[in-house]
């Protein structure tokens, strides 16, 4: 990882990162909507194009569409559409995080299970408090074990506990993991040791590979 | 969906996320302005005709506003981050780029990398009365003034403080004042060796 | 050297410091800049004083004898003082990068008479990072852009500083009253007292005047 290089972070709560590509990433995820007035014209887009490729979509239709998209659609003066819940957020799904939140596999699940549970605070269904409280208790169920495992795991395999984060905890762990071998190599006496660039190196390995093919 | 294109163009990006910077995507772009062409050109013909009595089309221009806000993040986004990762050459590399990197960026991006570096270097030069402070150099704190080094590859003659010329051939292995193999370590030409 | 300066910011006191003290501050500030979310005020007095002590010190160096192991005591000092004057400058222009509009936003609705947060120079970089950005944003793709999509206001789209994150402080001098904001929904708000040498963990937003005042010193 280069160290010279520090991409914009994510936002935090309600706000997103306008220039996070992890963001932009997040807000491309799918929810479930009605559409709340009729949409002339869209009908291809929306994927619901049957003889007529600009044809409207009526009111009352079930449609799935980015984050982004539900959010500009969703404005008090004009609602053009109403947003479901996605499924790992409604009721039966909350029960089985606050039953064991260490066993559900949140990047299957997400993988932004956080980040895009934030932003469904955004609009005020009547669940938002229960849908913020069980975000922060799946959270604070999970951190432990991803600290505890980010600080004891060196020069481990930890792929198949890395595989089930969320996006947010695998930032988590990676930062756990950089203090511990950064640590390490202190211990080491190699703290002090003047590298070369990861750009640099990894630009050569190109450069070879590309002879190779 | 609309927008499909643009987000192509962050998931690329993404994906060299360990800040190795990808070949501008210059088709890319061209593909998300072409569709906010047709977008903003759809917008204006049922913005006429919502004004002549079709409101029903305001949800229908709103959504396609929205995806033009859209395309517009993404695209910005992107050439930001690219900014943020040539930044991190100039810091980690140097002022002159190798031209593997060099080949991936647009004309634009040479032109921003060169006024950044021009701004970084007035400021360096301000630091102090003399030539200024480099403060690419230095980056981790000294332990000895001196470190053996070894040369990975032929770099040929340098001069070293007291003006003593020594060869750097590759394989061979000096002792050198830290504050001058700095960045030929971090270029990959020398190797700072513990002992 | 800092007895040598002549002239002072407006109202700032004169203050003499002996090259340890000097070093000192320097450190702090280095510190403070390091582990505070947002960019500090300039310290470029500081930072011009510990300049001329380098030079100061080198011009003896190239004087001295080579050979000898003071000499050579002395240059690993000034490699010190160098990494931590470079590493601090350093994190300042990383933050300027960072928030380059916050940063220019704070300067353009600065009161007369407060401090400056950016050095003229610092300045100078932020306004120049500040235009070749939006040049290159607007020659790239803006200006290809439908015409009522031109302008991107850098200051909604640029992360502010997260004044709400957690630093870890020391107490250098005792303070009471503090006004702590509540966590979460069931809290109120409280008060405390800092004693002097305690160390905590607090939300950086409730004790940046104290930051900046230097009662407190983030570790």
């Amino acid at each position: 990882m280069s160290e010279a290089y520090v991409p914009v972070e994510a936002g935090f709560g309600l706000e997103e990162g306008y220039l996070s590509l992890e963001d932009i990433l997040m807000s491309q995820e799918r929810l479930p909507c009605r559409a709340e007035t009729a949409l002339p014209r869209l009908a291809a887009v929306l994927g619901k194009a049957g003889a007529e490729p600009l044809g409207s979509v009526p009111e009352g239709t079930k449609l799935e569409i980015p984050l982004w998209l539900a959010k500009g659609l969703y404005d008090n003066k004009r609602r053009v559409i109403s947003v479901e819940l996605p499924k790992i957020y409604k009721e039966s799904w909350r029960t089985v995080f606050t039953a064991d939140a260490n066993v559900v596999d949140l990047h299957k699940l997400g993988p932004f299970y956080y980040g895009f549970g934030s932003q469904l605070l955004n609009f005020d269904s009547p669940e938002n408090a229960e849908i913020a409280q069980t975000i922060l208790q799946t959270f604070i169920g999970r951190f432990r074990r991803i600290m505890d495992s980010s600080q004891n795991a060196y020069n481990e395999d930890t792929s198949a506990l890395v595989a089930r984060l969320d996006e947010l905890e695998r930032v988590l762990f990676r930062v756990g993991q950089k203090g511990l071998n950064d640590f390490q190599s202190w211990e080491m006496g190699q703290a002090s040791q003047i590298t070369a660039s990861s750009l640099v190196q990894n630009y050569r390995k190109r450069k070879f590979t590309d002879l190779d093919s | 969906m609309f927008g499909e294109k643009a987000i192509e163009l962050i998931r690329e990006l993404h994906r060299a996320s360990d800040g190795q910077l990808p070949a501008f995507n210059e088709d890319g772009i061209r593909q998300v302005l072409e569709e906010m062409k047709a977008l903003y050109e759809q917008n204006q013909a049922d913005v006429n005709e919502a004004k002549s009595g079709h409101s029903e089309l305001i949800s229908t221009i709103k959504f396609r506003h929205c995806s033009l806000l859209r395309n517009r993040r993404c695209i910005v986004a992107y050439l930001y981050d690219r900014l943020l990762r040539i930044r991190a050459l100039r810091w980690e590399y140097g002022s002159v780029l190798p031209n593997a990197v060099r080949f991936h960026m647009s004309a634009e991006e040479m032109e921003w990398f060169n006024q950044y570096k021009k701004s970084l270097a007035t400021y360096m030069r301000s630091i102090g009365g003399g030539e200024g402070l480099d403060l690419t150099q230095d980056i981790k704190p000294p332990k000895s003034l001196y470190i053996e080094v070894r040369c990975l590859k032929d770099y040929g003659e340098f001069e070293i403080d007291d003006g003593t010329i020594i060869l750097l051939k590759k394989n061979s292995q000096h002792f050198l004042p830290r504050w001058k193999c700095e960045q030929l370590i971090r270029q990959g030409i020398l190797e700072h060796v513990l002992s | 050297m800092a007895e040598e300066q002549e002239g002072s910011d407006a109202g700032s006191e004169e203050v003499l410091l002996t090259p340890a003290q000097l070093i000192r501050s320097l450190e702090q500030a280095w510190m403070n800049e390091k582990f505070a979310p947002e960019l500090l005020e300039s310290k470029s007095e500081v930072v011009e004083c510990v300049v001329e002590q380098l030079e100061h010190m080198e011009e003896n160096l190239k004087r001295a004898k080579g050979g000898d192991l003071k000499v050579s005591i002395h240059r690993m000092e000034v490699e010190r003082i160098r990494y931590v004057l470079s590493s601090y400058l350093r994190c300042r222009l990383r933050k300027i990068e960072k928030f380059f509009p916050h940063v220019l936003e704070k300067e353009k609705t600065r009161a007369e008479g407060d401090p400056s947060i950016l050095s003229p120079e610092e300045f100078a970089f932020a306004k120049e990072y500040m235009a070749n950005t939006e040049t290159h944003f607007r020659n790239v793709a803006l200006k290809h852009m439908p015409p009522n999509l031109q302008k991107v206001d850098l200051l909604k789209a640029v992360t502010k500083p997260n004044l709400d994150s957690f630093v870890f402080l020391r107490v250098k001098e005792r303070q009471e009253n503090i006004l702590v904001e509540p966590e979460t929904d069931e809290q109120r708000e409280y008060v405390i007292d800092l004693d002097e040498d305690s160390q905590h963990l607090i939300r950086y937003k409730t004790i940046a005047p104290l930051v900046a005042s230097g009662a407190v010193q983030l570790i």
